[in-house]
């Protein structure tokens, strides 16, 4: 009982402590925003400069003609009230900036799961092989691997994956989401709900022919993510693996004559585990704000592109609402991965 | 006598430092837009030009780059002496190519802040009559101004383009919107097409960038409408385009009248009529959206004394009965029927929000167009579909194209990047990739024609790239002709874009009326030894130099 309130305690000061680090996000963001050069309000009409009352005028739709503390303390009402206001940008203009928050993001989780499925599958074993055999070929082909691919530019990777199976081989489909006019959950009548993920709601609607087109377009750009962060996650693994293979628990079961794979799988595999779960943890948080240079080469319009997008053109109501959303996620899924851990390792708690 | 001989020498020092040396180079910041504005080749075209004006060997030029807001910010700002531009015309006439420029308003807000009372009052002429003679004649004289004072120097027009499957047919690149309607595939039913253009806004009352115009080209109409290849206006919505002769366009200029098609309906059903078509116009007018083109029909239209936003006023469009409307503008406009055929004239059902933009969605996008919004996922995809009560389906009957519109269905895939419309062409993933493929990528499509079993078709485009001088941080003539006399567009043409843009050399491009090449003829092309000279007279003043200097520090 004692150990259940403690955990809602931790639980409850995270939370708590949460909320100034997003109003001192929030604010540093609005501040900033306002410093940058640049009026976005001039940018609307591209090369042509109107006149004088339409600028005004726009000023007021967008409520820019007010003083900034009045639309700080704007600001921070609409946010806290659920309410991301609308897009003030030359690419975005008068967009709902929950809208475009909310048709993107499906597409962003996905890349990010098939990314970190590419990952883990590819990572962790190669990182348990290396960390099991130290100083063996094995070992030191893996961490060249693991240095090679890390360090490779992530949009070539992604270029030559798109020209061998895209354009020569013509194996898989070299850019976007979707073929076709009729994407997943398109009519209102095909399904119960819709998600925005194309892998799912194809599968809600039962059409495998769906399922195989989304799952076709997703290949590329989850291997190019996944390639990547399988060499940080084999350099991880390889590391905790070393740390645990040579623990005292460990030593401890081989002095008992339990057989070595069973000590490396059983043992020290696991123990292992546990740092790297935070740390796939937050890269997987990470992911979920977009992996901009991934979505860009492969065309696929999620959160990353409408940051850079937004960037580029001084949005600064969807680039504030895209930071809130990204600094929630991270919040969230530091939240869930601390208080995992402290579940599992009450010396955290303390 | 140590002291005079320290005084002497600091004399001397002095005037030696104030001495203007001719041998100097004079420094000048070339500006470009570095967020992709005008493409990802224009780091290369601000490198060309660059060379070009720094090769002739007595100008220092610094590149400087911001992004598109603070880009804009600056030249409004005056930060920028020397920088680079685009235009896209909203209404095909040659008045959109000089009053926007030369005009003192048009001037200031360019950012040239080019001030010239006589070429003011040539242009107020010009686009106050129809006479073609008065407007050749103001027309060539505004021209020769401005390649005597310099406030623009012309480059290059951008060349459209398209790459489409072998058997595709009417594809046509229109100097003012492409026609997805008239493109056919015979045997099939569906056109399949990638874009790496955005839409912004489906709102006719909003929309004022290319790709959201030419969708709503294709869903809405308007009273006057272009020829399917050329620029000559037919009769869309109106039965005939008002002229003096036919007594649609009255003596002085100030009165159009439109007599309307009858038994045109919208998508949803709801009837067409004068009286939707001034309540549209008002709209517009009202609502004065944040970005919108707006201000052409209230200030460049005339229809509001004040030039300011709301409705017209009492008076101004008076529609007699349901098929006719008059337009009453408050000046001459010689171009108002370009104006009516432009986007932002486009009528709209009654059921329109009335206080802000109506959403670009599908159910939301109603017009009486060849086709009807079918799907819209934003980014992504924008699916055509035939409308089954357009009322014209013979518009283009005289070009051999027997009806509009030819496909049941045109499905029209947005990419992120360049590259993805090349691959989507090179593996036949659509029939048609339309805006904007990279000159390089284009050159290698080229190259592959025959191979790879597609056309890739140039057209002329009506974009204009130039630089701008803000004549008051460079307000010496001679340093602006000089630098005229050393740009070398054929070298921005084969380094940056393979052959495949035309030189200009007059804001007006050669393809319209009253166009004349003054700056080939005064100016040529790299022609060091006359900028030289030039440069040789104006010594290099200190007083350039400070205000060049003063500009950097300013910063």
């Amino acid at each position: 009982m004692a150990r259940d309130g403690s955990l809602l305690a931790y639980v409850l000061t995270r939370i708590v402590l949460a909320v100034p680090m997003l109003l001192i996000l929030l604010t540093a963001v609005f501040v900033i925003l306002r410093i940058l050069p640049g009026d976005p309000v001039l940018a609307l009409w591209g090369g042509r400069t109107p006149p004088q009352s339409a600028i005004d005028s726009a000023r007021q739709q967008l409520g820019l003609d007010q003083p900034l503390i009045v639309q700080y303390f704007t600001y921070l009402r609409n946010i806290f009230t659920g309410n991301f206001g609308l897009s003030i940008g030359e690419l975005y203009r008068g967009q709902s900036v929950w809208n475009q928050i909310a048709i993107r993001f499906p597409a962003t989780v996905e890349i990010a799961i098939g990314g970190m499925t590419v990952a883990c599958l590819v990572g962790i074993p190669l990182g348990v092989l290396a960390g099991s055999n130290r100083d063996k070929p094995v070992d030191l082909a893996v961490r060249l691997f693991g240095t090679i691919i890390w360090v490779i530019p992530i949009f070539w990777l992604g270029l030559v994956l798109q020209l061998v199976f895209g354009v020569w081989l013509q194996w898989l489909p070299a850019n976007g989401r979707w073929s076709g006019a009729d994407a997943p959950c398109s009519a209102p009548s095909s399904c119960l709900f819709r998600t925005g993920m194309y892998t799912v709601d194809s599968l809600i609607e039962g059409n495998l022919t769906h399922f195989v087109n989304a799952v076709a377009h997703l290949v590329l750009p989850s291997l190019t993510l996944g390639l990547v962060l399988s060499g940080f996650f084999a350099k991880t693994v390889r590391a905790n693996m070393l740390r645990t293979i040579s623990a005292d628990f460990t030593e401890a079961a081989r002095a008992r004559g339990i057989p070595r794979r069973a000590i490396v799988y059983r043992h020290a595999f696991k123990n292992a585990l546990v740092p790297v779960v935070t740390v796939l943890g937050l890269q997987f948080a990470i992911l979920f704000a977009g992996a901009v240079l991934t979505e860009k080469t492969f065309s696929i319009e999620g959160i990353g592109i409408l940051l850079l997008n937004s960037v580029t053109s001084k949005d600064m109501t969807m680039i504030q609402g895209v930071v809130v959303f990204y600094a929630t996620i991270i919040v969230v899924i530091s939240l869930v991965i601390d208080v995992l851990g402290a579940m599992i390792d009450p010396r955290i708690r303390l | 006598m140590a002291v005079v001989i320290l005084v002497i020498a600091l004399i001397a020092v002095s005037a030696y430092a104030l001495i203007p040396k001719a041998s100097a180079k004079l420094p000048v910041e070339l500006w470009y837009n570095n967020s992709n504005h005008y493409g990802s080749t224009e780091v290369a075209v601000a490198l060309a030009l660059q060379n070009s004006i720094a090769s002739c060997g007595k100008v220092q030029v610094t590149l400087k780059s911001d992004i598109w807001t603070a880009y804009k910010t600056r030249w409004v700002n005056q930060q920028m002496p020397l920088f680079l531009l685009g235009w896209y015309p909203d209404y095909f006439d040659t008045d959109d190519y000089i009053s926007p420029f030369l005009a003192i308003s048009g001037a200031k807000s360019e950012g040239s802040f080019y001030n010239n009372s006589q070429v003011d009052q040539w242009i107020r002429d010009e686009a106050s009559t129809s006479d073609p003679t008065i407007r050749a004649d103001r027309f060539a004289k505004v021209q020769a101004a401005l390649a005597e004072d310099v406030p623009y120097i012309p480059l290059f027009t951008g060349a459209a383009q398209v790459a489409y499957v072998n058997g595709v047919q009417n594809v046509e690149l229109h100097p003012v919107s492409y026609k997805w309607f008239i493109v056919n595939k015979p045997g099939a039913t569906v056109l399949n097409a990638s874009t790496s253009d955005h839409i912004i806004s489906l709102d006719p009352a909003s929309a004022y960038d290319f790709m959201s115009i030419e969708v709503i080209n294709q869903v809405f109409d308007t009273l006057l409408v272009y020829d399917a290849k050329t620029t000559a206006l037919l009769p869309g919505l109106a039965t005939e385009v008002p002229t003096v002769a036919n007594g649609g366009v009255s003596a002085d200029g100030k009165n159009y009248t439109f007599h309307l098609r009858q038994g045109v309906t919208f998508s949803d059903g709801t009837a067409f009529n004068s009286t939707v078509v001034k309540r549209s116009i008002d709209r517009t007018m009202r609502l004065d959206l944040a970005g919108s083109a707006a201000f052409l029909l209230y200030d460049v239209g005339a229809l509001r004394a004040d030039h300011a936003k709301g409705n017209s006023a009492p008076g101004v469009i008076t529609t007699p009965d349901p098929y006719n409307i008059t337009f009453h503008l408050f000046s001459p406009v010689s171009f108002f029927n370009q104006l009516m055929a432009f986007s932002v004239s486009a009528p709209v059902p009654w059921t329109y929000s009335q206080i802000g933009e109506q959403p670009s969605t599908v159910g939301n996008v109603i017009g009486t167009g060849p086709y009807v919004l079918s799907t819209h996922t934003v980014d992504q995809l924008v699916v055509l579909n035939r409308n089954p009560t357009y009322y014209k389906p013979d518009l283009y009957a005289v070009d051999g194209i027997s009806r509009v519109p030819q496909m049941d269905r045109v499905v029209i895939n947005i990419k992120s990047t360049d590259a993805a419309l090349k691959q989507d062409i090179e593996t036949k993933a659509v029939d048609v990739a339309f805006r904007t493929i990279s000159p390089v990528d284009l050159a290698d499509l080229q190259g592959r024609q025959t191979s790879l079993g597609i056309t890739v078709k140039l057209g002329s485009s009506p974009q204009i790239r130039f630089l701008v001088f803000n004549v008051n941080l460079i307000p010496d003539k001679r340093v602006r002709q000089a630098i005229a006399y050393s740009i070398d567009r054929s070298a921005i043409n084969s380094l940056v874009f393979l052959g495949q843009v035309s030189p200009l050399y007059s804001m007006i491009p050669a393809e319209l009326p009253y166009a004349s090449p003054v700056f080939q003829s005064r100016y040529g092309d790299a022609q060091c030894a006359s900028a030289n000279a030039l440069l040789s007279q104006v010594g290099y003043t200190i007083e350039v130099t400070r205000e060049l200097v003063a500009v950097a520090r300013d910063r």
